[in-house]
């Protein structure tokens, strides 16, 4: 009853959107990882009950054995789970982590960015070189790591790191100021300043300066991990990349199969229990082993219809 | 359940366990197909799915050998199959409201552009290419 809630609700999300992301660049659903999976999980049924049927012929050594073997296999399913987890994790595909529009795409690269500079700043706050009041206002310590990497004396290749982090500050402002001004890159280097104020009274009645476009922000990204100097610093940051329902889609992926895994690890719990008896398993657990055999049936019965609609669909 | 003798009854599991296999590669190998109409690989996967499900159901749970009292047992989640959909359908499904959701927004040709280069290829042929 709890999946077909889940399941039921995710058809009338999925028909009542406009829009579904359905390809491998904006889901990173490996359908060959899935279909190993549900093979995975058909072994372990086939198992579950032949230990089921060695233990109705009191054959309590061989049932042992074949419940082993379906306790391996769950393990094997959440490994195999939790690789197509790490899948999603590297590309931030998370619920309420994706971007759904142009716009909150390039927002992304603006607070990752900012966060870069913040830890890089750390370093010179914590390790005592720049000392302020206020270490969180990045402007007043990009002042004093400005003073810092331009001082004699100390650890030059401190200073030259401080040099390169004041610069990547300026790169992240400028990004920042044009994201607030919303205009273009390219068209107006500025975003502040003279020559902005210039650009801006230059233009006749009803005019307006180029808008700042996704494709400006990507670029601008791209050039700062191909700088050797800050390839390191931002290699964290996701490439922008708007998935129109991104987030429902998530949200649905990781509910109900992190629930399946959930209703995985009670049967393991079962089976963990039952061959902690060891030799002194007999007829008695019979009931036992036909029981959390059932319930490890509804286990892979729930999974033969997530796979079809969220991996093949 | 527990009580009955389910070992009278002689099932060849390892028939089923093939049976299952099968349908799983089919599953995949619809997808791989990629129908011009892809309300056929839906209608195929799902088909599939309920074949799949009707084996484990009726063999491993045996309940091929069980009483009609199994039916009873399956009204609950049926109720709620059907009963929940229709309930949100009028809300979600059918937006009688007019939906202002920033996903139904035009952004321009420069997106039209990024989402017919990004978007065009299936799931399958993208783990291919991996």
């Amino acid at each position: 009853m709890f999946f077909t809630a889940f399941i039921g609700s995710y058809i009338v999300l999925r028909i009542g959107s406009k829009g579904w992301p359905t390809s491998y660049d904006d889901t990173h659903i490996n359908v060959w990882l899935g279909g190993l999976n549900t093979f995975v999980l058909i072994v372990s049924s086939y198992f579950v009950v032949i230990a089921h049927e060695a233990m109705a012929k009191k054959q309590f050594a061989k049932a042992r054995k074949f419940l082993l073997i379906t306790l391996a296999l769950a393990c094997l399913f959440l490994c195999i789970k939790g690789l197509e987890y790490k899948g999603k994790f590297d590309h931030d595909i998370w619920p309420g982590n994706i971007a759904e529009t142009p716009g909150q795409a390039i927002s992304k690269v603006d607070r990752q960015l900012e966060e870069v500079v913040r830890n890089q700043f750390a370093v010179y706050t914590n390790g005592g070189q720049v000392d302020v009041t206020q270490a969180k206002d990045l402007s007043t310590v990009n002042v004093q790591l400005s003073i810092f990497s331009k001082s004699d004396g100390g650890d030059e290749s401190l200073r030259e790191q401080a040099a390169s982090d004041v610069i990547l500050y300026e790169k992240w402002q400028n990004l920042h100021q044009h994201i607030v001004a919303n205009v273009s890159m390219i068209d107006v280097p500025n975003a502040i300043g003279p020559d902005y104020l210039a650009a801006r009274a230059a233009l006749a009645e009803g005019d307006s300066l180029p808008i700042l476009t996704f494709g400006e922000v990507d670029d601008f990204l791209q050039d700062l991990k191909a700088d050797k100097t800050y390839a390191s610093s931002v290699a964290g940051i996701f490439d922008p990349h708007p998935v129109l329902y991104g987030n429902l889609f998530a949200s649905i992926y990781f509910l109900m199969t992190g629930f399946h895994a959930i209703h995985v690890l009670a049967g393991m719990t079962l089976f963990v229990w039952v061959l902690m008896q060891g030799s002194k398993m007999d007829e008695k657990w019979t009931d036992w082993v036909e029981n959390s055999g059932l319930y490890w049936h509804f286990v892979d019965l729930v999974w033969i219809f997530l796979f079809p609609l969220l991996y093949i669909i | 359940m527990a009580q009955d003798d389910h070992s009278a009854h002689h099932v060849n599991y390892g028939a089923v366990f093939v049976a299952l296999c099968v349908c799983t590669g089919l599953s995949v190998l619809f997808d791989l197909l990629s129908f011009e109409n892809r309300m056929i690989t839906i209608v195929l996967v799902l088909a599939v799915a309920v074949a799949k499900a009707l084996c484990v159901m009726m063999f491993f749970m045996h309940l091929k050998f069980e009483g009609n009292w199994k039916f009873v047992l399956l009204a609950p989640t049926t109720i709620l199959a059907i009963g929940l959909p229709i309930a949100l359908l009028p809300d979600i499904g059918i937006h009688y409201y007019t939906n202002l959701a920033p996903q139904d927004g035009t952004w321009g040709a420069e997106m039209d552009e990024y989402n017919e280069t990004h978007h065009s290829t299936s799931v399958v042929s993208h783990a291919l290419d991996e």
